[in-house]
């Protein structure tokens, strides 16, 4: 089957809230089968306004949302079946577990698809592995801690098997080490061949994860392109009101003091730069 | 009330099909409630007493401060019921007259009052029985079996669930007023209290819409539907309470 390279796509897309706010002005996003996208944008900037477009809970005042190429159409039917595709993990867990039993809320979704109760209890028992929390089935959600949570608000989607998992600030009050761990489980979710969107105003992570970055800023998409080229633009990270990566500033600074020769790659993973930076008698020989 | 729910998910019986509890709990009270002796209630308030601190393994200590709680309405109950009041002595076991009035108990009075007093404490260790040993959710299940219409068994799942975040909340919000001082003095502490409620209103619908919007991004169109978890059916636990409840009954029967 030959499928098309855009998933999922946002054409001329503009929506203002009820109260008057334009939270979306012109936004043209391609997502690519299969990638890892990363949205970087400051608070307020439109990032979950525009999440909420792609799964059709929001409507565009204008313009359209096209998965698989054609635009989404807003009938109920047609709604469940992209939000069967396209899944939102959202920034707070507690608004998104509506039931105090860790095992009910994860089948709530895959049950919504219309699926026999035997798939939906085999495809909880896969979630629950996926993310590792087997242990916490029998725990009530309230008595649960921030990260515990936030991995089985991820069961929850990951139970309905979409295509497009859409993370919205994903790392945001997890500790480091659950931060990690949770990157991780993105990986191997990418590895088996989901698209991955996230949101984040981290751009160390955005850097390090992501194929492809997309930079959105008043409700606009100022920029989209390879973290490398992005974030070689120190005006627009700038007006986007971001950061360089730490990696990429350090990697300038080791050019500019000559440590390192101009066309050394860019690093991605810290372990890639350390492995660059040469031996003091190296240097001089 | 947050204790019973702790327990409720780690007790000895947790393990245990949540119907067998729901009618051994059900129906050792309507036993209760029924019974015209007072030897029925005692058993009860022992076996339910026995159930909850052995075999469930609730500290005692627990168990015996939350059956304090309705012991002291009982009590103001219980005592208007044993004790009165009246211009003729005649007729009074344990009495005081002062100036022609007299204060005391009629034996039937006391009968009556101790053995309302047992038959309410009976039924409230039932009920205690099943709120330690049994999580909300599954009494929602069984209810939502008994066919119960949904949209109250879909609201209870709600409000079960936005207690605990809305009483987070509503910690969060204090905490920070009484790092500035809210709580100092009483006029500050009805004003905070004013802001606390006000504050939390506006979470409240703030975080439905974001539930709403959650859940339809799982697919919500309007019914919830969940996948609960299968317990082992015990036809033992059934015979235990069948073998339990008639012996009762049947003392019932002959207390009449």
């Amino acid at each position: 089957m030959n499928l098309p390279k855009v998933i999922l796509e946002a054409v001329d897309l503009k929506y203002a809230y009820p109260d008057g706010t334009s939270a979306l002005r012109n936004v043209n996003l391609q997502v690519e089968r299969g990638e890892r996208l990363a949205l970087l944008g400051s608070n307020g900037a439109g990032k979950s306004t525009l999440f909420m477009q792609f799964n059709g809970i929001y409507r565009p005042n204008s313009g359209c949302i096209k998965y698989q190429g054609q635009a989404i159409s807003y009938t109920n039917k047609a709604l469940i079946e992209l939000r069967k595709k396209v899944g939102i993990v959202f920034q707070d867990p507690d608004s998104q577990l509506f039931s105090a039993s860790v095992y009910q809320d994860i089948s709530f979704g895959p049950l919504n698809l219309g699926l026999s109760d035997e798939t939906v209890a085999d495809r909880v028992k896969q979630a629950l592995k996926d993310t590792e929390t087997t242990d916490l089935e029998d725990k009530p959600t309230h008595l649960l801690s921030y990260g515990q949570k936030k991995r089985v608000s991820i069961a929850g989607v990951l139970a309905m098997e979409p295509e497009v998992i859409i993370f919205d600030e994903p790392t945001a009050g997890l500790d480091p080490r659950h931060a990690l761990e949770f990157m991780h489980l993105l990986k191997k979710l990418s590895d088996s061949d989901k698209t991955i969107i996230i949101s984040t105003h981290d751009v160390d992570l955005a850097y390090s994860f992501s194929d492809r970055v997309a930079i959105i800023c008043s409700g606009e998409i100022i920029a989209h392109g390879e973290p490398g080229e992005i974030f070689m633009q120190p005006d627009l990270i700038k007006r986007a009101d971001l950061a360089l990566p730490w990696l990429i500033e350090m990697h300038y600074e080791l050019v500019k003091k000559g440590w390192l020769s101009p066309s050394t790659p860019l690093p991605k993973t810290k372990e890639e730069l350390l492995l660059t930076i040469p031996k003091k008698n190296q240097q001089s020989a | 009330m947050i204790n019973i729910d702790c327990y409720a998910y780690s007790n000895n019986l947790k393990t245990i099909h949540p119907a067998e509890k729901s009618l051994l709990a059900m129906s050792t009270m309507v036993v209760c409630l029924t019974s015209p002796t007072i030897i029925t209630p005692l058993i009860i308030l022992t076996f339910m007493t026995g159930g909850i601190i052995i075999k469930a393994g609730i500290p005692s200590r627990v168990f015996l401060n939350l059956m304090l709680v309705p012991l002291s309405f009982l009590f103001i109950s219980v005592l208007t019921i044993a004790f009165s009041i009246s211009t003729d002595p005649s007729g009074f076991w344990l009495a005081q007259t002062i100036n022609g009035l007299t204060i005391g108990t009629r034996y039937p009075e006391l009968v009556t009052a101790i053995h309302l007093f047992l038959k309410s404490l009976g039924a409230v260790s039932c009920l205690y029985f099943l709120a330690l040993t049994t999580p909300i959710t599954e009494i929602i299940t069984i209810l939502h079996k008994l066919k119960v219409p949904a949209i109250i068994t879909e609201l209870m799942v709600l409000i079960y669930r936005f207690i605990f975040v809305f009483m987070e909340t509503a910690t969060t919000i204090r905490r920070a007023q009484s790092s500035r001082l809210g709580y100092v003095s009483l006029k500050s502490s009805y004003r905070s209290l004013s802001r606390l409620f006000t504050a939390l209103l506006g979470k409240v619908f703030v975080k439905s819409q974001e539930l709403y919007n959650a859940m339809s991004a799982r697919g919500y169109t309007g019914e919830i539907n969940v996948l609960t978890k299968k317990y082992p059916v015990s036809h033992k636990n059934y015979l235990l309470i069948v073998g339990f409840e008639l012996p009762l009954i049947l003392l019932n029967l002959l207390g009449r």
